[in-house]
């Protein structure tokens, strides 16, 4: 493979990306983020409607997010919005115990919301300068967490990009790197293939359990799955039970041994293979994976799913020639000709890896230049 | 393990031995006729591009089988050539009962 480079220090793990977040930990604090990224140049935006009163496992996913985003390798700087000083100041000790990266916090609460963006935009400005001096070092698979995602699929996402996909993070994981695939609705009915492949017995058991209960959840909230899952543009592209979907899906994660289940957003302590414990809709996915740590998202899709991530590049694959023509624009490795005969899953596979290096290195994808950013921190669906 | 199209049927994926359904690579008209593994099917539904089509006729309450696994059992009986979907098979997971 060519030679991976990315940013170095802060963290543990090198950065791909070098941005400057501007974080609102509280909704109330969202229009102070928006003003002061609107005032800086060169920084990352982050608002969502949470941060008060949250209960139970939302409460968690809403700290592990934020804290994940604050931690993320990708993230060279921070500056916290925050509404009060209590719960401002234990979210700023938390991150500052675990990292040296340049982080900051300002108040909406003390004087307003403009006398925020004031000060805010004064302490952002010198986090970008401070960026713009960051220089790229080089880098091994050994540092770097991938999350691998289909969405919008089709029958072709099954048979191909999600098989070469597979065989792209076969690669990652035996050059040392670690990846994460989720999305427990769309391993129902391929569990036990995922079990079989569980590094012990105590693995496989989490993996069924995840399993049954999400089946639970969905009985108990009197849901038809066959309703939800499949979705209406998947029935279209072919696909028609949630165990024909979730088949294909598990392709996208390759054959390595799994070697752990993790919550939503929980970052894996090891290299290797891991399955997230999440509900399914894009960019909570996306949401939890980047903020499990990984420095890239890895997409396949079959019919297209605009979906991006303000922190970690997403990068789109699919082996639809259809959808190429339609959505270029969202797409960033075509592998289409594996359908037509032109190409093996392999070689496809290969093409993949070169993309990743070539966005690790510094390539833009389709959807960070879009804008695509969609940040969810609260999955609350199947 | 996998059985996969001659170089010269594009048209089609039938990925294992095992499979009673095959995935269309074109949008199949009606009446269309495609050769598998020396066998002629004679489709009797038009069978759009990812859709399914059967191979074998396959009784109500029979496994569907994709990837060498069960996909769902069919919901009524369905023929060889008939599409494949929604209309003719049914999840056996999280579903009311």
């Amino acid at each position: 493979m060519r030679e991976l480079t990315g940013y170095t220090g802060g963290g543990l793990l090198p950065g791909i990306r070098k941005h400057v977040a501007v974080l609102s930990l509280n909704s109330f604090c969202n229009r102070a983020v928006e003003l002061i990224a609107e005032s800086v140049r060169g920084t990352v935006p982050l608002v969502h409607p949470f941060g008060r009163n949250e209960i139970g496992i939302y409460r968690e996913r809403l700290e592990r997010t934020l804290e994940g985003v604050a931690l993320h390798p990708n993230v060279h700087s921070v500056l916290l919005v925050g509404y009060e000083p209590q719960s401002t100041a234990e979210f700023l000790a938390a991150i500052r115990k675990a990292t040296t990266k340049p982080i900051d916090s300002v108040l909406v609460l003390e004087s307003g919301t403009l006398n925020a963006v004031r000060i805010g935009a004064e302490k952002a400005l010198w986090m970008v300068i401070g960026a713009s001096e960051a220089r790229r070092e080089p880098i091994s698979f050994q540092g770097l967490i991938f999350g691998v995602k289909c969405g919008g699929s089709d029958a072709t996402s099954g048979v191909a990009s999600n098989a070469a996909l597979g065989q792209a993070v076969d690669r990652i994981i035996e050059a040392g790197g670690t990846a994460i695939f989720s999305e427990t609705t769309e391993i129902l009915g391929a569990e036990h293939i995922l079990a079989r492949r569980a590094v012990n017995e105590e693995v496989a058991k989490k993996i069924y359990r995840a399993v049954q209960a999400n089946e639970e959840m969905a009985m108990a909230a009197g849901v038809d799955l066959l309703g939800v899952n499949p979705v209406p543009d998947n029935i279209k592209g072919g696909i028609t039970t949630i165990e024909e979907k979730s088949l294909g899906a598990i392709l996208k994660a390759g054959t390595a041994p799994i070697q752990d289940v993790l919550g939503y957003g929980q970052r894996p302590s090891r290299p290797g293979l891991y399955f997230m414990d999440s509900p399914s809709a894009a960019s909570e996915v996306v949401t939890g994976l980047s903020a499990a740590g990984a420095q890239m998202i890895l997409f396949s899709t079959g019919t297209c799913n605009p979906v991006g991530n303000p922190i970690s590049p997403v990068l789109k694959i699919t082996s639809n020639p259809r959808t190429v023509a339609r959505m270029k624009e969202h797409l960033d490795v075509d592998i289409s000709d594996v359908l037509s005969g032109n190409a093996s899953i392999r070689e496809a596979g290969d093409r993949i890896v070169d993309a990743i290096v070539a966005v690790a290195n510094g390539r833009l994808t389709t959807a960070e230049v879009v804008g695509h950013a969609e940040f969810a921190p609260i999955p609350v669906g199947l | 393990m996998t059985a996969s199209p001659a170089p010269d049927a594009k048209k089609w994926l039938w990925l294992h031995r095992e499979d009673n359904v095959a995935m269309s690579l074109f949008d199949f008209a009606k009446g269309s006729v495609v050769h598998i593994d020396g066998a002629e099917i004679v489709l009797k539904d038009a069978v759009d591009y990812g859709h399914k089509f059967a191979l074998t006729n396959i009784r109500a309450g029979e496994p569907v089988v994709k990837y060498a696994e069960t996909i769902g059992v069919a919901s009524r009986d369905i023929s060889a050539g008939e599409h494949v979907h929604v209309h003719n098979i049914k999840s056996l997971r999280a579903r009311k009962q």
